[in-house]
């Protein structure tokens, strides 16, 4: 029943690439001429779980661990070593029409707009691409205009738009086709803070109105605790968890970073900083503590009144610190 | 499971595929036209520059043709004229997407992106360089203009041959943006292809017609010729209209674009097949 | 005191360094000579498929036979040589970085701004057209049987320095145009298809056509008037004339090239 209802459903998926062995060496440079050596690496090893309609799920783990793979053979731009994947019924390496339709795989960095002209145009273009009927074309286009405050932006050429805003607009033409399915592939990179809020909250409102499903990476924690109630982590191709967020262990959701810039910054005073928080690590003129999130307004308070500090930020730990902790893995 | 009652996802309503197509190639040509008369300047240089090789040509064979008795094989000084002229339109309708520009849209990424599109992207570039065309003719048209006042040429075609021009170049568009594209597929596969590319390109310009009309050539390099796509694309177009050519010729012209046209479609939809197919197994 | 002030003996010495530097990078990607080589060969052949096509149905060309013109070919696939190897690259990094704004690393340097700007890139792969077009040109000298001599040698390679120069000179002035136009991104294409034509003596182009490559594009003093001297119907006339348009070609594009950095610093102040 459940992997009928799924709207993704991934079983024992593996990929495997073979990659070219390099010797260091002229003779080995001379060898692989000849006969190129080649190792197999498999970037997915064995994983499986479902996704169901309307569900955000967070899709986590360090850099190479197999996500972007995934994500690939999900939206048919891989075809899977072995395994199993059906997304909306459909097997995605098949590019059926009727799926391709329903789903949009959306990339940081990455443009596909039309690069010398208004995004306007693109959405004009992608309307026929999609084959989007005229009522739904317009509704959905002044619909996403007004959940990403586009405005003016969509008149202007994409070149003369700062990164920011090149993502929302980004976005708006990837979602013109009002699919069912989102693969968002580290979405919020590079934008600054206000602006990773916007995308944010525009994923949720865009899932709640129209029931969609999401599997969203990111190395923002604050993305994934705004948006996903279930996370899956992998890691070297292997899912180490799939569950509810805060089920994943206490430290996950509720440590703070605090990063301290001190102009006078030595041993002693270091040793004096471990006495408020755990010591992560130091930099030339700064120094960055843990502490759990209750404890973090009261520790900053302290630190700026007892000490001369120049400058100081509290963040989430970085995910892939968090998973290395969480899990006990080596970093990549 | 608690939670919030979610609205049921359902992929929006299809508008018809003629339709959808037409708005396409509409959507696309306009684009390509705002696009490519923002760089006008860059068009005209590149359109200047590349009128020098038929004056070259037209130079050369106007001189020989007064040194021997006033024409080669029927050409006079005038005909050469109007065939090197009606050729620069035919060169620029022979502009399409290079094979070269297959390795860039492959490292890049597009391809990637292109393939999450519920379309063949041929048709991407099918209209956008047609759309392209639209701008490139009008500029075209002062360049013929002065060329015309400076060669003098000679043509007087009828209408039919005029209907039938209009025609072929599209046709001449047609097959060389397929044969392009399957060459540019080789990319796929490999990564070395510049030398495969340069000695297509040099079989093409010797017989097309674009290096001397082809009645000039050996009759044996015209016996090859009549073999291969190249002079289909470029020798026919222009002497439709330049002639000498009778009402069978044209039409067995345009029967042979027809089946180049085949050839080539066929030909994408395999390679393209056979090619995504290993693009998905070893990723971009 | 003037900085960029740079002595004829430094500049030799700095060309010699960058040319150096700049052959070394390139040493890197060998495989490129092949392609290379292969791209000269097929251009050079279908040069003489047209020689063979032209000479199959007269004996001469506008009062040139047929290894005076296989001479005229092998000179301009080897001027096309010097001008893609050296020249062209040079002056394209020069308009892309006056288009960008990015010109200012250069005009920091405490050496003559023109110098520099024209001696940063060297493409050692396309000199194989200098080599292949060398070839061609002896070939047609052994052709014309001993009316070559030392003197006609001498003042070839004289002339070929001088037409060298012209086309320098003629696209730094190409390039400074990119102080005051904005668009000139295509403007290589534009003198590559120009160029082409001086693949035949610039005598056989009617008039108004001649005037233009003689004085406008100085391909006549590029490649005709070398391959006159080799061909050994070199009329001193041309080679004063030869003399004369480079000399004022130096002076004028350097004049042209201090006046566009001018308005560049001007503008970026």
């Amino acid at each position: 029943m459940a992997a009928v209802d799924a709207v993704i459903a991934v079983e024992d998926l593996r990929k495997v690439f073979s990659v070219p062995v390099r010797d260091a060496g002229l003779k080995a440079a001379a060898r692989s001429l000849v006969r190129r050596r080649t190792r197999e690496v498999a970037a997915v090893d064995g994983i499986s779980f479902t996704i169901d309609p309307g569900e955000v799920v967070g899709f986590l783990g360090p850099n190479g661990a197999g996500k972007t793979t995934t994500l690939k053979m999900l939206s048919g731009l891989l075809h899977p070593t072995s395994g199993q994947v059906h997304v909306l019924g459909h097997r995605p390496q098949r590019r059926e029409r009727a799926l391709l339709r329903q789903l949009t795989l959306v990339m940081g960095n990455r443009n596909q707009l039309q690069w010398d002209l208004p995004a306007l145009d693109s959405f004009e273009l992608n309307r026929a691409i999609y084959r989007i009927p005229p009522r739904e074309f317009t509704q959905m286009r002044d619909e996403l205009i007004d959940l990403l405050d586009l405005g003016p932006l969509v008149h202007k050429p994409v070149r003369n738009l700062s990164l920011g805003e090149r993502m929302k607009v980004e976005i708006a033409a990837a979602l013109l086709h009002r699919p069912v399915v989102l693969f968002l592939d580290e979405p919020t990179i590079g934008l600054d803070v206000t602006m990773q809020r916007r995308v944010r909250s525009f994923v949720a409102e865009y899932n709640r109105r129209h029931g969609a499903s999401v599997l969203l990476t990111s190395h923002y924690m604050a993305d994934v605790r705004a948006l996903c109630r279930r996370v899956i982590v992998i890691h070297h191709g292997r899912v180490l968890f799939d569950g509810d967020l805060a089920a994943l262990g206490a430290r996950f959701s509720t440590d703070k970073t605090i990063v301290v810039r001190l102009p006078d910054l030595d041993a002693a005073m270091i040793a004096r900083l471990g006495a408020y928080a755990t010591v992560l690590g130091t930099e030339a003129d700064s120094v960055t503590l843990r502490v759990p999130r209750a404890d973090a307004p009261g520790v900053t308070a302290r630190l700026l009144s007892e000490l001369a500090v120049a400058d100081l930020t509290v963040e989430d730990p970085p995910i892939d610190d968090v998973i290395e902790d969480v899990f006990a893995v080596e970093p990549p | 499971m608690t939670g919030p009652v979610v609205p049921v996802a359902a992929p929006l309503p299809e508008e018809g595929r003629v339709r959808a197509m037409a708005r396409l190639y509409a959507t696309l040509m306009r684009t390509a036209v705002v696009e490519q008369f923002q760089y006008r300047a860059s068009n005209y240089f590149y359109m200047i520059g590349m009128v020098a090789e038929p004056v070259v040509y037209l130079v050369v064979w106007s001189t020989i043709a007064r040194s021997t008795g006033g024409s080669v094989e029927g050409y006079t000084p005038g005909r050469f004229a109007a065939y090197y002229i009606v050729w620069t339109l035919v060169r620029n309708m022979n502009i399409v997407f290079t094979p070269y520009g297959w390795e860039e849209r492959v490292r890049q990424g597009q391809l990637a992106g292109q393939l999450l599109q519920p379309m063949h992207p041929i048709h991407h570039d099918l209209a956008s360089f047609a759309g392209w065309k639209v701008v490139v003719i009008i500029l075209w048209l002062p360049i013929a203009g002065v060329l015309t006042i400076a060669f003098r040429p000679e043509l007087n075609p009828t209408l039919l041959q005029g209907v039938v021009f209009f025609v072929a170049i599209w046709g001449a568009y047609l097959i060389r943006s397929l044969l392009l594209w399957v060459l540019g597929m080789v990319t796929f596969w490999t990564t070395r292809v510049s030398a495969l590319y340069e000695a297509y390109f040099v079989a093409e310009l010797l017989l097309s017609g674009r290096l001397v009309p082809l009645a000039l050539m050996p009759g044996w390099a015209q016996s090859v010729a009549g073999l291969l796509p190249f002079k289909w694309t470029f020798g026919f177009p222009i002497t439709a209209l330049v002639g000498p050519i009778d009402r069978r010729e044209l039409l067995v012209g345009l029967g042979a674009q027809l089946l180049w046209i085949i050839i080539g479609a066929l030909l994408v939809k395999a390679v393209w097949r056979i090619g995504v197919r290993r693009f998905t197994a070893v990723g971009g | 005191m003037r900085a960029d002030r740079t002595s004829a003996p430094d500049a030799a010495r700095l060309t010699v360094l960058f040319l150096r530097i700049g052959a070394l990078n390139e040493l890197q990607y060998r495989a490129n000579f092949f392609i290379q080589l292969m791209q000269s060969l097929l251009a050079l052949a279908t040069g003489l498929v047209v020689l063979a096509l032209v000479f199959d149905r007269t004996d001469e060309l506008g009062g040139w036979s047929r290894p005076q013109l296989l001479a005229v070919l092998g000179v301009f696939t080897l001027m096309g040589g010097i001008i893609r190897s050296v020249i062209q690259p040079n002056m394209q990094r020069l308009l892309e970085e006056i288009r960008l704004g990015t010109l200012d690393y250069l005009l920091l340097k405490p050496e003559d701004g023109q110098v520099l700007a024209s001696i940063r890139e060297v493409r050692i792969w396309q000199a194989v057209d200098i080599l292949v077009g060398g070839v061609v040109v002896a070939a047609a000298v052994v052709q014309l049987e001993g009316r070559v001599g030392w003197l006609e040698a001498a003042s070839f390679l004289g002339l070929l320095a001088l037409g060298a120069t012209t086309i320098y000179c003629f696209w730094l002035m190409l390039a400074a145009a990119g102080f005051w136009l904005v668009r000139m991104d295509e403007v290589q294409e534009l003198f590559t298809g120009i160029y082409r034509a001086g693949a035949y003596p610039v005598g056989i182009y009617p008039g108004w056509l001649r005037a233009v490559l003689t004085f406008l594009v100085p391909l006549a003093f590029a490649v005709t008037v070398p391959a006159e001297a080799v061909t050994g119907r070199l009329e001193q006339g041309n080679a004063a004339l030869a003399l004369g348009m480079t000399a004022a070609l130096v002076l004028v594009s350097r004049r042209v090239f201090r006046m566009g950095l001018r308005r560049y610093s001007g503008a970026s102040a």
